[in-house]
């Protein structure tokens, strides 16, 4: 008797009336009716395979769709096929399924998963929650591809035409990306959080072990960053409540105005202190529900009362003598300092000390980027603080005053530029022709965000819709999608890798060197400026044009075009994309230089950029560091300085680490044990610790040849 | 006088955002010297007007801004070096009072010949003395080992 082997492998007696119902199946799809012809083609295979002991199910297959094709049913036979590669298809992502699974439990490090386990460096892949975590994104994706999304648009990511950023929450969970919460509001008006009732706090103490609360609420409901936006001017009033308990206590112990006012202040300065401390161990030793340590950035700067003052100079100090008996440097909560003139820009404003203290924190702990105020008016139409690492919300108005707070990000699509590149062979209207196309799907993919929010209740989220956060406070039942709407929240086109786009697309030489090449490189990025705009009009919904961080896309959109077309000089070579607009990370110019050629474009990008140049360890050197802060001023809205100030456990080196492939290296020891140093390198917008949480393959061979531009 | 290398925007060589310029020719021959290949004096090209008109204008630069110049090398105190740096220092002090000049030199400030002396009253900082290798210590800023001195010539002159 024959035996067929199947796809897994097992082994099953051949089955002649299966062939049958298969193809009167297909027949019937075609809405034909001849059960002869059925019968026939099993006969007809079952004859070919009678004197066989073995046969691959494919071959028995391959025999009926030929068959099929030379009868005159095409059409019939064009469903068989369809069905096939349809059974085909499903079969393959359920064993994707099962293989990522395995991935997480064997925390099998191979080339498949490397993507999986370290494609979020803030996310330790070895512990328990965090596997959860990864477990039910991966069932999220996948449930998200097969059954939410149009398929299209999952092969569209499949094949990594476009990127669907965070699948592994959103669409499956109807979560948005990063937000700006309104932790004023909150405290101001009070919530309810658990099973507790919170009133408005009554000393910067709690105020800061309140902020802590919502921060890890808050990230446990969202799958992007969460920024508090001038986070000195929000504290001040507990400050100053701290102050005036003080007061009053100095005035009865001590009596004398002047001395219990000057009691007052130092204790309140040293309470304030105290408040921060705790809560950025409280930011680091979090862990949310989505199994890492909240992406959080506090915005600060602009504040010049005694209060605002001291909320800056506790931060600061704190991050400067860092975590722990090691005093390492915390990667959150990310720091972002605004600089203005008449603040804090030149020895003449009234913040200037602290202009030296963030240069000082900077050096040390590469933490604060700055914000430049005027130029991030200019380019972005009002002042506020990035949501996560780097997304800028347009400007909005309630009531005739402008409102930042509460307000979102709703997820991001990235465009595979290189790709198109590529795929146009150097034809440049070609590669505006395939653009439009790819724009189309990304526009319908992001739709498909928005749609999913459509029907979803506050009930969801109470801390984000009910209690505040979202500037909002709606009933349980109540829908949310309002308050996404007329550029309330921003929703956002990403793209990647302009310097490989250039480089596939003109065979001129590199774009640094040439005007003419800059002009196309600015014209891309126009254009999809202009797409967005144009999408914003059509829906009323804020899109916007975002400079994609490309933590572990940098490596997967390069690995997949690497497969495709093969390696390509300048292309797909070096195993990484270059982020969004940014100057090849190999090219040695100064950091003047690189400012004055990533200038131009957060101005188009406004709803996602930063700039950054690499700097030699800078403690030494405060004025050199102020040098270059002061010349992006009018120049960058967002910049931060790779000032690497590595610490070693064994020899008690502070400097710079040798990076290299297999990791980092004490320059004055040699130590490369990964437990007896603090390294911190640039991610994105964000810092990692690449020494304990190694980073994504791509994005280490980038780190590695990311050469000095001093 | 020749030189070997020059940095036009430098911030790892002096405080401050500075131009350097690493001269040829070194009789320390200290072991260990990151600099060796600048021993020889015949090595590189030769310091001329252009170089030095090129130093006066990036000090001037409007766009990037300066705050002074680093001499190294080499060493800038080598006798063969002294009258091309002499030349240098007076024209950049005369041209930019306010910018500072930074000297690294593996003399001693106690020894240093009068020809080398005549140098000073245009130098802002001096390091001196040679490189240790067994003082070798990476933390130190502005100089390679422990025996070495960053040594503010105004407090010198003024007697503090």
């Amino acid at each position: 008797m024959t035996e067929i082997i199947k796809r897994d492998g097992s082994r099953q007696p051949f089955d002649a009336p299966r062939i049958t119902k298969a193809v009167a199946s297909a027949l019937n799809d075609a809405q034909i009716k001849d059960d002869a012809f059925a019968e026939y083609v099993a006969k007809k295979v079952s004859n070919t395979v009678a004197d066989q002991v073995l046969v691959d199910i494919y071959d028995i297959q391959n025999q009926v769709e030929d068959l099929m094709m030379s009868s005159e049913y095409h059409n019939a036979a064009r469903k068989y096929i369809e069905y096939r590669q349809t059974r085909d298809l499903e079969r393959e992502a359920r064993n994707a399924l099962s293989r990522d699974i395995l991935g997480i439990i064997n925390q099998d490090n191979g080339d498949d998963n490397d993507s999986l386990l370290n494609e979020n460096a803030n996310k330790d892949s070895k512990i328990i929650p965090t596997q959860r975590d990864l477990l039910a994104g991966v069932v999220a994706k996948h449930y998200a591809k097969q059954h939410i999304l149009p398929k299209h648009i999952s092969a569209a990511h499949e094949q990594g035409d476009i990127h669907y950023h965070d699948l592994d929450y959103a669409p499956f969970f109807p979560m948005f990306n990063c937000m700006l919460i309104d932790i004023e509001g909150m405290m101001t008006n009070g919530f309810r959080m658990g099973n507790a009732e919170i009133e408005t706090p009554k000393s910067i103490t709690t105020a800061a072990a309140i902020t802590a609360q919502i921060i890890a609420q808050v990230s446990s409901h969202i799958y992007g960053g969460t920024s508090i936006n001038e986070i000195d001017r929000i504290h001040a009033p507990y400050v100053r409540m701290t102050f005036d308990k003080h007061l009053a206590q100095g005035l009865r112990w001590i009596g004398d105005e002047s001395k219990a006012s000057e009691y007052a202040m130092e204790m309140t300065e040293k309470d304030c202190y105290d408040a921060y401390q705790a809560l950025e161990y409280e930011v680091n030793t979090l862990h949310t529900a989505n199994g890492q340590t909240p992406f959080v950035t506090f915005g600060f700067g602009l504040g010049t009362s005694w209060e605002e003052r001291l909320v800056q100079k506790s931060i600061l100090k704190n991050r400067i003598r860092g975590l722990g008996r090691n005093c390492k440097t915390p990667v959150f909560p990310k720091l972002v300092f605004a600089i203005k003139k008449g603040v804090n820009f030149s020895a003449e404003d009234p913040n200037y000390d602290i202009k030296q203290l963030a240069l000082e924190c900077a050096s040390k702990r590469m933490y604060p980027d700055i914000l430049n105020y005027d130029k991030l008016v200019e380019v972005t139409g009002s002042f506020k603080t990035p949501m996560g690492c780097r997304s800028f919300l347009g400007v909005y108005e309630e009531n005739g005053k402008l409102v930042h707070d509460g307000r979102n990000n709703l997820g991001v699509i990235s465009l595979n530029l290189p790709r198109i590149a590529i795929e146009s062979k150097g034809c440049e209207a070609t590669f505006y022709q395939l653009l439009e196309k790819r724009l189309e799907l990304a526009k319908e993919a992001l739709m498909t965000r928005i749609q999913r929010l459509d029907n979803v209740r506050a009930r969801v989220a109470p801390i984000l819709y009910v209690e505040g956060a979202c500037g909002v406070r709606l009933k349980p039942d109540d829908k949310v999608s309002d308050i996404f709407k007329h550029g309330r929240a921003s929703i956002s086109l990403g793209y990647i890798g302009i310097h490989e786009t250039i480089n596939a697309l003109y065979s001129a030489g590199d774009i640094y060197d040439s005007e003419e090449l800059q002009q196309k490189g600015l014209a891309i990025v126009e254009r999809l400026r202009a797409a967005v705009n144009q999408w914003k009009d059509e829906t009323g919904y804020g899109f916007s044009l975002y400079s994609t961080p490309s933590e572990s896309l940098c490596d997967r959109f390069c690995r997949l075009d690497r497969k495709k077309f093969g390696v390509i000089a300048g292309v797909t070579d070096k195993g990484y994309y270059t982020n969004s607009f940014h100057l090849d990370v190999e090219k040695k110019v100064n950091p003047y230089d690189k400012v004055d050629f990533e200038q131009v474009y957060p101005a188009h990008a406004s709803g996602g950029f930063i700039c950054y140049g690499e700097y030699p360890n800078m403690t030494n050197n405060l004025k050199a560091l102020e040098n270059a802060w002061d010349y992006t001023y009018d120049k960058v809205p967002y910049y931060g300085t790779n000032t690497p100030n590595d610490s070693c456990y064994s020899c008690g080196y502070e400097g710079e680490f040798e990076a290299t492939s297999r990791g980092f290296q004490c320059p004055q020891c040699k130590n490369r044990d990964s437990d007896k140093m603090s390294v911190t390198r640039r991610v994105c917008g964000y810092l990692g610790q690449p020494n304990s949480r190694p980073f994504i393959r791509g994005k280490q061979e980038e780190v590695v040849r990311r050469v000095k531009h001093l | 006088m020749n030189y070997l290398q020059y940095y036009p925007i430098d911030v790892v060589n002096g405080e401050g955002t500075r131009c350097t310029l690493f001269v040829s020719g070194c009789e320390h021959f200290c072991p260990g010297c990151h600099n060796a290949s600048t021993w020889d004096a015949s090595k590189g090209l030769p310091f001329d007007q252009a170089m030095e008109e090129r130093i006066i204008a990036d000090l001037g630069d409007r766009r990037v801004h300066r705050d002074g110049l680093s001499l190294s090398g080499g060493d800038p105190f080598y006798p063969g070096n002294l009258a091309g740096i002499l030349q240098l220092v007076k024209r950049v002090k005369s041209v930019y009072p306010q910018k500072d000049i930074w000297l690294w030199t593996g003399y001693t400030l106690e020894t240093l010949t009068a020809a080398q002396q005549a140098v000073l009253p245009f130098i802002d900082v001096l390091i001196d003395g040679r490189f240790e290798l067994a003082r070798r210590d990476l933390s130190l800023p502005w100089r390679g080992s422990g025996n070495q001195r960053v040594i503010r010539l105004q407090e010198v002159r003024a007697g503090c």
